[in-house]
């Protein structure tokens, strides 16, 4: 046991959370305004092809990230129009996001790369700074968040973007421009995931890959479920699946059975997604969405 | 919304073949990869090689000469997104008389099995895999199944390793937890172990789904563990993840101009992926077996059945080039040729876990 509870393990735990939290914090603000995100596993593929792609050519991990947040925002804005504008479906309009960029990446890389789905490797120096194996952008997720406790909690903006989200009928009585605090919400979102999938191509790895978000954004959109959509919470769910996720790693070719021989990889590799289950069915009690969320708010005339 | 729902499909079919060869005098290859895709600069990425090479002449960059001649084939290809894309691929190939149909990895082996049934008269050619008869037994005549002794490969370069290895503690990342993985992992722990009976292997794999083969993430965190607890070379057979643990050993260092962690690569040379981290490549010679049994259809000569690639033929090895002659110790690569000279004699039987 002493060989699995090192700090090793809880380096491991930053890193394998820090690109949830950055896209659950993004979902946060999107779902926070009354749209259901399910495009964040696209929203962070987006960001991380982007990101590999820009910081290939540009040798500039900061251009690189640069173009991430642009590629995210312009990526959600495609979905705040589809929702917001025309009322789309949500779940549907995140789903084809997310299917979208399977496929975009590898037509994008065929093009610039002659490769199918890949970036080529980006020299270690052009990669986002880490320091004692932790990056930046751990730390500035850690700032992130409360953050946004702060714009939430205690400023007009997050003010209106919760009361968009709970009531939007009572927030345009009052005066809010529901959609346009909305298109906010969700384009904030958009930038935060792709800050994440910037993480994991040219912070965590030093490429992209095909589908390399490999179902990070579904399990960010659990630990904002986890975390009831507040802010600390949040990530504080994210590293709890962070730390799922680094005890597996930690524990395979370790842990052994009473009679020596160790416990099989299959066993060890399901115990993020009993935690998973465990966490959502069981321990979190009554965690109530925004009252709006998934309801498209047309305003009467 | 309507628009976006129409442009997935569209995605998705801009990487599939389109409309099947005209031209009837030539010979027509459809080559379906595995999930990893054919820049994975490993397994499916010399599959593509080999292709390519049958087709051109050329590597798939279209400069480099691959050394044999191009055979005047007509060449498609499809990457399935997912697993379920692979069927209708093959079918497409084999639905429009393709001459011969190549399936890359072992996930095919169910679905080539299915497909080759339903059209007896077309040829295929699956990597990895073994296609019988419904009896079990025979092997289906219209099937060649590309088979590599990989625990042989894996147990030279484990000799390397622990020849190499100071802390005597040595790393093996796995992609996906499947019998032919096992194999690597035996056969390397094995060699390493003929070196030293008391050197410690830790076993790694990245995943039980088909994603562990495009997670470099993963991989490159089971590396660090795996350097965490003192191993200084890792084997890589994972695909995608692979790339990880080269990340890994890269920002591990380098001490007094020489890498103080090593990985050794998988199916494709991939020492010139992190010149001075690469100590060396387990290579499966995937694209020749592929080229010679497109030159086979060509020729006329294709045999169903069994083709075995092993240490005799060069079939499986280990790759010395300009990218690691100085990393590898002389005394290494005496052990590793006597071991193969071993093997090559039967004096050594490496355990092969698929058999197991």
């Amino acid at each position: 046991m002493s060989e699995i509870f090192t700090l090793a393990l809880v380096f491991s735990t930053i890193r394998l959370a820090t690109p949830l939290v950055w896209a659950a914090i993004g979902g946060l603000y999107s779902e926070r305004s009354g749209v259901i995100n399910v495009a964040l596993e696209g929203l962070m593929l987006a960001g991380a092809f982007t990101a590999a792609a820009v910081t290939f050519y540009a040798g500039s991990w900061f251009i690189g990230l640069i173009a991430a947040v642009m590629a995210g925002a312009l990526t959600a804005a495609v979905l705040a129009v589809a929702c917001i504008r025309f009322g789309a479906n949500e779940v549907v309009a995140g789903t084809a996001i997310n299917i979208l960029f399977l496929g975009l990446p590898a037509v994008l890389s065929g093009a610039l790369f002659l490769s199918s789905g890949s970036t080529p490797q980006i020299p270690q120096e052009n990669l986002i700074p880490a320091f004692a194996d932790v990056s930046v952008l751990s730390v500035l997720a850690l700032a992130v968040t409360l953050a946004t406790w702060y714009v939430l909690y205690r400023t007009p903006f997050g003010l209106r973007l919760r009361a968009v989200g709970e009531n939007p009928e009572a927030a345009d009585a009052a005066g809010v421009r529901v959609q346009r605090i909305r298109y906010a919400g969700v384009i904030i979102s958009g930038i935060l995931a792709a800050v994440g999938g910037a993480y994991l191509s040219v912070g965590q790895s030093s490429l992209f890959t095909r589908n390399m978000a490999a179902g990070r954004g579904f399990i960010a959109l659990a630990a904002l479920i986890f975390g009831k959509w507040r802010p600390v919470p949040t990530m504080l769910a994210c590293l709890l699946f962070g730390f799922a996720d680094a005890v597996t790693i930690q524990m395979q070719g370790v842990a052994k059975l009473p009679s020596g021989e160790d416990v099989p990889v299959q066993f060890v590799q399901m115990i993020p997604y009993v935690v998973t289950i465990v966490v959502l069915a069981g321990f979190i009690g009554q965690s109530r969405a925004p009252g709006a969320l998934g309801v498209p708010y047309v305003k009467e005339r | 919304m309507r628009l976006l729902l129409a442009l997935a499909p569209l995605v998705s079919a801009a990487a599939c073949a389109p409309g099947a060869a005209d031209d009837p005098s030539r010979v027509e290859v459809g080559i379906v990869f595995d999930i990893g895709g054919k820049d994975d600069r490993s397994f499916n990425a010399a599959a593509w090689a080999g292709v390519k090479c049958a087709e051109t002449g050329f590597l798939p960059d279209g400069r480099t000469s691959c050394g044999r001649p191009p055979l005047g084939i007509v060449l498609r290809d499809v990457e399935p997104g997912t697993p379920t894309s692979i069927e209708p691929a093959m079918r497409a190939f084999a639905e429009r008389h393709y001459d011969l149909i190549i399936g890359v990895g072992f996930a095919q082996g169910p679905i080539m099995e299915v497909v080759a049934r339903d059209y007896p008269d077309v040829r295929f050619a699956i990597i990895d895999g073994v296609i019988f008869e419904d009896d079990g037994k025979t092997p289906k005549k219209n099937v060649a199944s590309l088979v590599f002794n990989e625990h042989e490969g894996s147990y030279l370069v484990g000799v390397i390793a622990a020849k190499t290895s100071r802390t005597q503690t040595l790393g093996f990342v796995g992609g996906m937890d499947i019998p032919l993985i096992r194999r690597f992992a035996k056969g390397y722990e094995e060699g390493a172990r003929s070196v030293n009976p008391d050197i410690r292997v830790i076993e790694n794999y990245v995943g039980v789904t088909d994603a562990a083969w495009n997670n470099p993430g993963k991989g490159k965190e089971l590396s660090m563990a795996q350097i965490g607890r003192g191993a200084d070379v890792i084997f890589a057979a994972a695909g995608n993840s692979g790339l990880g643990a080269f990340d890994a050993v890269e920002q591990a260092g380098t001490e007094n101009g020489r890498a103080r962690r090593f990985v050794i690569g998988v199916d494709s040379n991939q020492n010139g992926v992190k010149p001075g981290f690469v100590l060396t490549s387990m290579i499966k010679r995937v694209d020749t077996a592929v080229y010679d049994i497109v030159k086979k259809v060509v020729d006329g000569g294709f045999t169903g059945g069994f083709h075995v690639f092993g240490l005799e033929g060069d079939g499986v090895g280990y790759v010395v080039d300009e990218y690691n002659r100085d990393l590898v110790s002389p005394e290494a690569i005496a052990a590793a040729e006597e071991a193969r000279t071993k093997i090559v004699a039967g004096e050594i039987t490496v355990t092969d876990a698929m058999a197991q």
